[in-house]
Formats: C-alpha cells, structure tokens, sequence
C-alpha cells in the first residue's frame, strides 16, 4: 500500500495540482500516528469513539471544535449524520454507558485544532483543508486526499 | 450486617461525590489539555420530576424521580474509573443506591477487563439507558426492566471482559462477565458475596453493522444458581435478543427474553418466563426538531408453574403513546398516556408527565 504523508508544504512543493481544496475538510492526525488512510467507515468509527485505539495501541484523543463552527457543522452532517442536539445525547450516553472516559476534547479555533494535534499523541480532528499547516498529517479517506475528486468530505 | 453498612457506605460515597463536585472543574482546568496521561474528572447529573395520575388504587400527584450523580475518571490512557450513586425519592425518605462502581483497564479495542458492579449486560435497554430518563424517549422504563424488576437480573457484581472489532464490516462487540448472581431478595445483586458457591455468568455480543449505520443487533445469555431462603435452590438460565436502530426517524427498539426455571434438586419443577416490548418513535421535521412522538407495546408472562417467579404476579400487558419535547438541550418534557394490566386483574389507564435533565459541560 502506497504511503502518503502530506504536509501543507508537500502539497505547495507539488504543485497547484496537488494544493488543497478549499471548501473540503481535512482529517489531520499527529504526525507520528502510523496511519495514512482511513475508510469511510473507519473514520466514522473513530469519531463515535467506537474504535478508540490506533493500531499501535497509542489512545485516539479526539479534538472536535466548538458549537456553531462550519466544520462542526459539517462533520455533523457528513461523519456523524446528527443534529446538534443528537451529538450531545450520543456522548452523554456513551460517557453514561461507561464505554468511554471522557467525551471529545473541544476546541474553538483552527489555531488551536493545530496547536494540540501536533502536541497530543494519537490526536485526530478535523480542519478546512486550506488551513492545514505543517506538524500535522493529512489522512487520505477512502484512499482520496481532500484535493483529489471522489474524496467523500467536501 | 451487611445491610446496616450499605447506607453508611453510600452516604459516604455520595458525599465523597458531591464534594469532589467543587474540585472537579478545577482538576479540569488544570490538567493539561495536552497531556492525556494526567487524571481528568467529569461529573454527570441526571433527574426528573413527574407527575401521575391513574383510575387504579395508587397515590396520584407529583413525584421527584431520581437525582443520579456520576463520577467519571480518566486515569491515564488505559485505566478508568465510573460510578453512579442515586438517589430515590420513596414514601417517607431517600434511598441512596451504589448503581455502579467500576474499574477498567484497557489493553486495546479487543479487550478491557473490569471488575466492579454493572447494570448487567443482557438486552437493550437496562445498559442503554437505566437510570438516565432523559437519555429514554419515554416517560418510564419497559416493565421488563423496572427498577427493582424481577424479570431481569438488573446489577451484577463481578469481573467483565469486553471489547470489540471495530475494523469489521459487522462492528462486532462483546461482553462476558463471570460474578455473584441474584441475592436472595432476588431483585438485587450480591453485593457482599454469592449467596452461594455457583457464580452467574453473562454473554453479550452484538453487532452494529457498518453498512446500516445505526443498527444495532444483540444477543445475550446469562445463567445463575439461585439460593433462596427457606426454598431449594433454582437453576436460571436467560436468553436475549434485541434489534435498535437508534437513529430518530425513526427509533425502532425490540427486545425478547425468554428465562427458563428448575428446582437444583428436582428437575420436574421447572417453568419458563416471555417478555418482549417493542417501540416505536419519530423525531419530527418541524419546530427545529424537537417533537418525538412515540408508542410500545410490552408484555411478559409467567408460568404458574415457574419455582423462582411463578407467584411473584408479574404478568403484565401494556400500551404506551406519548410525545417528548426537547425544549431545551439538556432537557426534555414528556407527556405518557398508558393502558395496562397487571397481573391479569383488569385494565387501568394513566397519564404520566415528567420532566427529565442532565448536568453536563457536554
């Protein structure tokens, strides 16, 4: 399997071919998790902390930005497929049912989103893929890069 | 003995709780957000209040529910802490219940070990929901699974193994747990100890298909040795199946239990026990989505002949229609009309409105 670490600089060296695109939204992981591509189904599964290891056992730290974003809006949609209000239920019932310690980490910023997934091992969240800078890795979905047709979170 | 300590021990607990309530958001704030190996702390409160009328025998008028408070720590990557201390509201004063007290390690996603006490993890809703009323659409738990319900063994006291697959297309997860069974007022656990040598044992696994996101398939067993006072002792065997689709448009919830009974020492004596309930609820497209109308049907029988429920009473028919109202992200209000029989003694109709909330920084 071909593996592919972008960084913001890899993508301007490559070129306005490979420049990110704007209105699409990047998963990013930090940097030294051993994941390069994530499936649909697999993203998902993370994100609703069913899945809440990495294959290196390093724990998944979720990082989700704060209510009334875009990008909260639109993994909503996409990932989740919840309301707001669904979203909340759905953490305060798995915090509930004891199947997770702790409910995602919020952030408020793109700044921010970039800040702490470059200083927490094993942290995953979500940015418009226009703003990724470097220190972060960029997860191919269902094998797509957010510049790239088919990629399914645009 | 034991029984004379429990209150004791759970006013401490709730105590402890209710003090490490001011710290939490301290411990919050202060632990590195950045640094995963630090304890965190979150505290979640539930409640509700109802108020209930009825054409039977029983008080009508306002009732507060239960205060649920739960202290859940993270103690580092792997190792987690939860407990759940309620609170009832009962004739003449509260009673103060030690729900759950569990301990985890996780090794991976395959397998996390625990021991403590659990909502034991057989059918749908008892850990789906349990103490949490706003988490439920409805008003009230399914009959089934009261509180206090003798259908279902509700707590279990013990060690658990758990874990899933999450990476398979079916999202395969399971929970096996070997620990005390029934006490001998058979609606608790056994809290202090078996009140035998013959430990219970449970088997959960379910499935949620990630294909039909939102499905979710269960079955469950569980078996025990009962000990009663002044009675033989009973051989109890349990077997569960449930479908939820937990999306709200629509929520579909089914579970079926079939229990079978015998005399440890003679065999002949021996009855078996049906419940099944099956709900229905919308979430509709209007008013920012905050109406969910809803309706179960339920029913459990008993055989006369069954030597641990038989003469307990508990068959029951019942019909709920009801709606919730979100107005609030944290808080719902329901309106319940129900028509149900108890143990075939005739028909009654009520109506049930509660209000049910959570405590959370969610």
């Amino acid at each position: 399997m071909a593996i592919c670490v972008v960084s913001l600089t890899t993508a301007a060296q490559a070129g306005s071919q490979e420049s990110l695109a704007p209105g699409a939204i990047a998963i990013v992981v930090h940097k030294d998790t051993q994941v390069d591509n994530l499936s649909m189904a697999d993203l998902r599964s993370i994100f609703l902390a069913n899945q809440q290891y990495w294959p290196d056992r390093t724990r998944i730290t979720l990082l989700v930005r704060a209510p009334k974003s875009d990008e909260r809006d639109f993994v909503l949609d996409s990932i989740y497929q919840m309301t707001e209000a669904q979203f909340r239920q759905y953490w305060i019932a798995k915090m509930f049912r004891a199947e997770v310690p702790r409910g995602p980490k919020i952030v408020f910023s793109t700044d921010m989103t970039l800040d702490l997934v470059v200083a927490i091992p094993g942290s995953i969240s979500f940015i418009r893929s226009d703003e990724a800078a470097e220190g972060v890795k960029i997860v191919r979905i269902d094998g797509k890069l957010p510049s790239e047709a088919g990629y399914p979170l645009k | 003995m034991m029984r004379s300590a429990y209150p004791r021990l759970t006013g401490l607990l709730c105590l402890l709780m209710y003090s490490m309530g001011s710290f939490a958001s301290d411990l919050i704030s202060q632990s590195s957000a950045e640094d995963n190996s630090q304890p965190e702390f979150q505290i979640i409160g539930f409640g509700d209040m109802s108020y209930v009328s009825s054409d039977a025998a029983r008080p009508d008028g306002f009732a507060i529910g239960q205060g649920v408070a739960h202290l859940i720590g993270s103690l580092g990557d792997s190792l987690s802490f939860f407990s759940e201390v309620s609170a009832t509201a009962k004739d003449s004063n509260y009673a103060f219940e030690v729900e759950r007290f569990i301990l985890k390690y996780d090794f991976s996603d395959a397998l996390k070990l625990s021991a403590g006490r659990y909502h034991t993890p057989i059918g749908y809703w008892n850990s789906s929901f349990h103490h949490g009323a706003w988490l439920q659409s409805t008003v009230s738990r399914p009959e089934m699974v009261k509180f206090g319900s003798k259908i279902v063994p509700i707590h279990f006291v013990g060690v658990l193994l758990e874990g899933s697959v999450p990476s398979s297309r079916l999202g395969f997860e399971y929970k096996a747990g070997f620990g005390n069974g029934r006490h001998d007022n058979i609606a608790r656990a056994g809290d202090a100890g078996d009140t035998n040598q013959n430990k219970a044992w449970v088997l959960q696994f379910n499935s949620r298909p990630h294909d039909l996101y939102g499905l979710n398939l269960g079955l469950g067993f569980y078996s025990d040795e009962v000990a009663l006072v002044d009675s033989p002792s009973v051989k109890e065997n349990i077997a569960s199946a449930y479908v939820a689709w937990s999306k709200e448009t629509p929520e579909v919830i089914v579970e079926y239990q079939h229990s079978s009974h015998e005399l440890v020492n003679d065999s002949s004596v021996s009855g078996d026990v049906d419940a099944w309930y099956a709900q229905l609820a919308y979430r509709l497209p209007l008013d920012d989505n905050k109406w969910k109308p809803y309706a179960r049907l339920e029913q459990t029988r008993v055989d006369e002949s069954d030597p641990l429920l038989g003469a307990e009473g508990l068959d029951y028919d019942g019909a709920i229609l009801g709606v919730r109202w979100d107005f609030h992200h944290y808080a719902a209000l329901k309106a319940e009309y129900r028509n149900e029989e108890f143990n075939n003694l005739g028909r009654e109709s009520g109506f049930r409105l509660q209000i049910a909330f959570v405590l959370t920084k969610m």
